[in-house]
């Protein structure tokens, strides 16, 4: 389902230097497999995930989803692959403030090439106990109910894979263990593969596999050494 | 939900800063729309106005833009006055004679044969002294003949061959009733019978109450007057009612009301032109009033022995110089002119009788020339041939001449006179104006450009949501222009409304000054935008011709303000960095 091959990405300094951050020889995800993918700060777990989610181009490496090239493709093309593909959990949830809550979600379907229909959307909300809440705006309800709207615009789309980065990171203990579950249980319905990024240890040890970023990455691993 | 939905829940979350750049355009279009319509329907009523069914002015000398003003639009003072004889030498021979008639020449020649004849009635036996009184009345006789010859009574005004109709009108009084003054014209019956409102259509006058006043009639005699729908609702007046006329403009010291009452007979039909703020009345009566007769020289002949009225002697007189009756005006009390004026003609004498040719006096004449003439040539010659000096021959058939003539006359093409007024002194007005308001609607433009740009941080934040969701950068830049466009268009709606409400409240104003009537409804006259932009250009003909309401432009106007005002926002949008963005 999701193949890295050789991912390396460096960012350049004010300075014209370029300070090299990921170097992940290899990752590779079944279709319907859940990972979490946890790591110390700093070690590029948001750079992976916007890589795998072609919002950030490798300097070289290639990403294939779904046996999709994704680092062969232009920008736009990328769009429409992640618009059909992919879905994305933030972990500030980014609803738009505007928007209602069925209207969050179906803003993940405007962009798809296979719309899905209105009446998903309100399924989804209904599958997340948000069934009472469709024409609320973020703003008035809490931050587990905007997590579950969140998570079920990143459904919208039926993706194939949902990458979800840190999503209990801003929820209260209480809703944790709900919103994790709601997520696993949904791909698991789905078929979807998922990569959870986190660094909640209660978490990842829910997870069958878990595998440690810091470890898989070369620029990581080499500093640790040359530490060492 | 689509990209439009999505920049409408923009806009409608930026509620109040939304509502402000709305309003801020709304007032720019606003304006426009105001200009624009009540420009354009003032211009099109008075360009619409001067087909009446006459295409010629003829006024004393002066300026012809006033001829126009004060003859069609009831504007401005009137420049000076025509004699009647003029108006006549436009006529056919049956009104001219007819006229002619009522001339104190004529009138004296009628004396002068009744003194004939009571000369041969007390004719002696045929004898020495019978044969005296013969050859006294044969020469009396052929005397008469010869001046009627000289007055060619019978035959038709020098211009009636170009004349088809021809409406002679008199202004310079008022109706004055509280603080408000309403004009007063007068004219014959002609000018309700033989004008037409609309060439095309023959659309005649029409009288929601009552009828034309006619030259003499049982009900008001020759003091019949007929009111235009405006000044009958704003003066409330109604059919029975009397009323009197001021001499002049009533805001002048000079000005002074009239003790002749008139009647009113009629009340017209609206038409949408200056006629509704108009009291016309009936010429016989206006000429009755005592200002309104004009001073003639040699007017004591009336009481003198017909035997001495010689329209030769004074003809000659004046070639020579003098008058032909200096002297006797010498020893009278001379008028402001420096000529002896007639003695005052008692009004309430002449209520039966109307005032003779010689002492009457007009404003202006409308002028239909020959209908005979598709392609004006009639009208194109009329003119200078009027300003060439006719004036002074239609005089000459009396001896009875104005104390203070009128040099030269002018003839005007009073559709000329609009199109030159409005190309030199109110198309810049309205550029002036259009330009000012369009440079409202562009700085309201910039409202919106600052409203979405201030709001680019959050925005940035929101576009980056939206590329992660996937969204193509093309796409949430068409997002940013479709929001600068609500914006715009929002405006603008609200603008438009806003400019009509306008119109409407500033409609009794409008049509109050100018006659024309303006309502919400009223919308800016259509216009060949692409001639009037380009000029008669290589452009197709079809193109040249295409005529469009220029409110209608506003829209593409506004979406181009608003695609040119959301470029940067929009291009900002493009380029904005989804992962940066996404982490802030």
């Amino acid at each position: 389902m999701l193949q890295l091959q050789q991912i390396r990405k460096a960012f350049r300094q004010p300075d014209g230097t370029e300070t090299p951050i990921l170097d992940v020889p290899e990752y590779r995800l079944a279709a319907g497999e859940q990972a979490v993918l946890i790591g110390p700060s700093g070690c590029g777990k948001t750079t992976l995930l916007h890589i795998i989610a072609g919002i950030t181009r490798p300097d070289s490496g290639t990403v294939k989803i779904d046996g999709v090239e994704l680092t062969k493709f232009s920008e736009s093309a990328r769009d429409r692959i992640r618009a059909d593909k992919l879905g994305y959990v933030f972990q500030t949830f980014n609803l738009l403030p505007g928007f209602s809550a069925l209207e969050n979600v179906m803003l993940g379907m405007t962009f798809a090439t296979n719309r899905s229909s209105a009446d998903r959307a309100h399924k989804l909300l209904e599958r997340v106990g948000l069934g009472h809440r469709l024409s609320s705006r973020p703003s008035t309800m809490s931050v587990g109910e905007q997590q579950r709207v969140a998570v079920a615009r990143a459904l919208a789309n039926k993706p194939k894979l949902l990458l979800a980065d840190e999503p209990t990171a801003n929820v209260d203990p209480r809703n944790q263990q709900q919103v994790i579950d709601l997520i696993r249980d949904t791909c698991s319905e789905e078929n979807i593969a998922l990569v959870i990024v986190t660094h909640a240890m209660e978490v990842a040890r829910q997870f069958e596999r878990v595998d440690r970023l810091d470890e898989l990455n070369q620029v990581v691993a080499r500093a640790r050494n040359a530490a060492v | 939900m689509n990209v439009f939905k999505i920049a409408l829940r923009s806009v409608q979350y930026r509620g109040l800063g939304s509502l402000l750049t709305i309003l801020s355009m709304a007032l720019g279009v606003m304006m426009v729309v105001a200009v624009l319509t009540i420009h354009g329907v003032i211009s099109d009523s008075f360009k619409s106005n001067t087909s009446f069914g006459y295409n010629i002015l003829v006024g004393a000398q002066g300026g012809s833009l006033q001829l126009t003003m004060n003859s069609v639009f009831y504007l401005s003072q009137p420049i000076d006055t025509l004699p009647y004889e003029y108006y006549l030498s436009f006529c056919d021979a049956e009104v001219r004679s007819k006229e002619l008639r009522n001339s104190i020449a004529y009138k004296g020649l009628e004396e002068y044969q009744h003194s004939a004849e009571l000369a041969a009635h007390e004719l002696p036996l045929p004898g020495l002294g019978g044969f005296e009184q013969l050859t006294a009345e044969l020469t009396r006789s052929l005397v008469r003949d010869q001046r009627l010859a000289f007055m060619e009574i019978e035959q038709p005004g020098f211009f009636n061959r170009f004349t088809e109709t021809a409406i002679p009108i008199l202004l310079g009084d008022y109706y004055q009733k509280e603080d408000s003054a309403w004009r007063v014209c007068a004219t014959n019956r002609d000018f309700f019978d033989k004008l037409v409102l609309d060439v095309e259509k023959q659309n005649h006058f029409e009288f929601t109450e009552g009828r034309c006043f006619d030259n003499f009639d049982a009900e008001a005699g020759y003091f019949g007057a007929v009111v235009g729908s405006i000044t009958a609702r704003q003066a409330k007046l109604k059919l029975g009612d009397r009323i009197l006329v001021t001499h002049g403009d009533p805001s002048s010291e000079s000005s002074h009301l009239h003790d002749q009452e008139f009647v009113v007979v009629g009340i017209l039909a609206p038409t949408g032109t200056p006629n509704d703020r108009v009291l016309f009345v009936n010429m016989e009566g206006f000429y009755l009033i005592n200002d309104h007769i004009k001073p003639v020289r040699d007017d004591s002949l009336l009481s003198q022995p017909a035997v001495e009225l010689d329209p030769f002697a004074a003809e000659e007189a004046e070639e020579n110089g003098t008058t032909a009756t200096e002297g006797k005006a010498e020893s009278s009390a001379p008028s402001a002119a420096g000529a002896k004026t007639a003695e005052p003609i008692d009004v309430q004498l002449l209520n039966r009788t109307p005032l003779p040719v010689e002492h009457r006096e007009i404003t202006s004449i409308l002028l239909r020339t020959s209908k005979n003439d598709p392609y004006n040539l009639l009208g194109e010659m009329l003119p200078p041939r009027i300003k060439e000096g006719e004036l002074a021959n239609s005089l000459k058939w009396s001896p009875f001449r104005p104390v203070r003539a009128q040099t030269g006359a002018q003839a005007v093409n009073p559709v000329g006179e609009i199109t030159k007024f409005f190309a030199f002194f109110v198309d810049p007005v309205r550029w002036l104006l259009l330009g000012l308001t369009i440079l409202i609607c562009v700085v309201s433009g910039l409202s919106i450009l600052v409203g979405i740009y201030n709001s680019m941080s959050q925005r940035h934040h929101e576009i980056a949501v939206m590329r992660a969701l996937g969204a193509s950068r093309p796409k949430v830049m068409l997002i940013m222009l479709l929001e600068s466009v609500l914006l715009a268009l929002s405006g603008g709606l609200l603008g438009w409304f806003g400019g009509h409400a306008l119109n409407a409240a500033l409609g009794p104003y409008v049509e109050s000054q100018t006659g024309v009537p303006l309502g919400f409804w009223h919308f800016a006259p259509k216009t060949p935008v692409f001639q009037y932009l380009f000029g008669n250009s290589n452009l197709p003909p079809a193109l040249l011709q295409f005529a469009v309401s220029p409110e209608i432009l506003l829209i593409p106007g506004l979406i181009l303000l608003a695609i040119a005002v959301g470029i940067y926002p929009a291009v900002s949008a493009y380029r904005a960095d989804i992962a940066k963005s996404l982490g802030k």
